[in-house]
């Protein structure tokens, strides 16, 4: 019986010469989770205006800040078309025209955890290069700026790229020698920080191009997004990856994407149902989380609470209703980010 | 501003953190509990559990 031909090196051809998970093959090269910016979990495409530095925009994404409510940041925003092979990015608007002082900085950034970039060998001999890869989308021209950093935001590298056309995705690879010297965490704290400037003081600010021991969020000179009111900088298809060279971007599927990002953050709609509880008394319920966090959780309820929580896990949360409900929150929320 | 959770079992397990009534888990690596060690450490008091 004929079962028909098989290609036995079909494999191996069309991934010849590389190595799974590092150079051009396509398997969780990206160290960035939710670089096309497709997850939004916590405002599902609205806007936010961030108040304090380190507010989680788009999933896994944070907002530094000096000053509150300088920028705001959407998935989106101002819906122009993305650049071809995506669906989604990331905008900031400038809310004013701020004078951006000597310790001021404003930036988007991601932390990677330690267990993603354990193979890197930063801190040793041994530390592997790597090409940062994103489009990015302003109204504004010129030489931007951005930043690699360890945990204890002492070890860090600046660098710059340019925007020579407004309003137009640019395609932007920059690839840094790892790092011999620093303290790199490799486990479940924060591995790498990787900030792009939205308008950093000289405090902040370094030359590009090379790692020291500062905290820098950005290059010297860099252009100020947020000293332009209106001004708009967008962002997608942020990948870092092993290697001298950009790779094309690396799609995962939706729910890959999702369930990465839930190791981090997880928004559960609907109720969180008890049992009926004795006059007086209390039942008890557990919240099982779709995925296991980083660490313990830090456990909210957006709206409406009628019970307590208990011992909380990297897998759940045991929740104490009160007798006079039967239901604990709606939309409650797991929040273990770096 | 952060109140304590009743004992369970004996055991401190949570602290609220009045702000948005998020409960914070005895983890140390949890970074809202590093948040609320330095608040501590700073002279702040958390509220008692009621």
């Amino acid at each position: 019986m004929a079962y028909g031909l098989i290609n036995a090196d079909q494999i191996g051809t069309s991934v010849a010469n590389t190595s799974l998970g590092a150079g051009n093959a396509s398997l969780m090269k990206n160290r960035i989770i939710n670089g096309a910016m497709v997850i939004d979990q916590r405002n599902a495409g609205a806007s936010v205006t961030p108040t304090a530095t380190n507010t989680y925009t788009l999933d896994r994404w944070q907002a530094q800040l000096s000053v509150s409510s300088k920028y705001s940041v959407q998935q989106n925003a101002g819906s122009v078309t993305p650049p071809a092979g995506f669906t989604n990015y990331l905008g900031v608007t400038s809310l004013a025209a701020t004078s951006v002082g000597s310790t001021d900085y404003y930036a988007i950034r991601q932390q990677i955890e330690g267990f993603n970039i354990a193979d890197l060998g930063w801190g040793t001999a041994n530390a592997k290069t790597v090409t940062l890869s994103f489009q990015v989308y302003s109204s504004l021209t010129g030489t931007f700026g951005g930043y690699l950093n360890n945990a204890s935001d002492a070890y860090a590298y600046p660098f710059t790229y340019s925007i020579s056309v407004a309003n137009t995705w640019t395609s932007i690879s920059i690839t840094i020698a790892g790092p011999t010297s620093g303290t790199w965490n490799t486990t479940s704290g924060q591995g790498i920080k990787v900030g792009f400037g939205l308008g950093v003081g000289s405090t902040y600010s370094g030359t590009a191009g090379s790692w020291s021991a500062n905290n820098y969020l950005s290059a010297t000179g860099a252009t100020s997004v947020v000293g332009t009111n209106g001004a708009t900088f967008y962002i997608t298809g942020v990948q870092l990856e092993v290697g001298s060279s950009a790779t094309g971007f690396e799609y995962r599927q939706y729910g890959q994407e999702l369930a990465l990002c839930q190791r981090y953050y997880e928004y559960a709609t609907g109720t969180i149902q008890g049992t009926d509880a004795p006059s007086g008394g209390y039942c008890r319920t557990i919240w099982f989380f779709k995925v296991p966090k980083r660490t313990s959780p830090t456990v909210t309820a957006i709206s409406g609470s009628n019970g307590t929580v208990g011992t909380t896990t990297v897998d759940f949360s045991l929740i104490y209703i009160q007798s006079s409900s039967s239901y604990f929150n709606t939309g409650s929320t797991a929040v273990a980010e770096l | 501003m952060y109140k304590l959770t009743p004992l369970y079992n004996g055991n401190q397990l949570n602290v609220i953190r009045l702000l948005d009534n998020a409960y914070i888990p005895f983890d140390p690596d949890n970074t809202d509990y590093q948040e609320y060690l330095k608040w501590l450490k700073a002279g702040n008091t958390p509220e008692a559990a009621s």
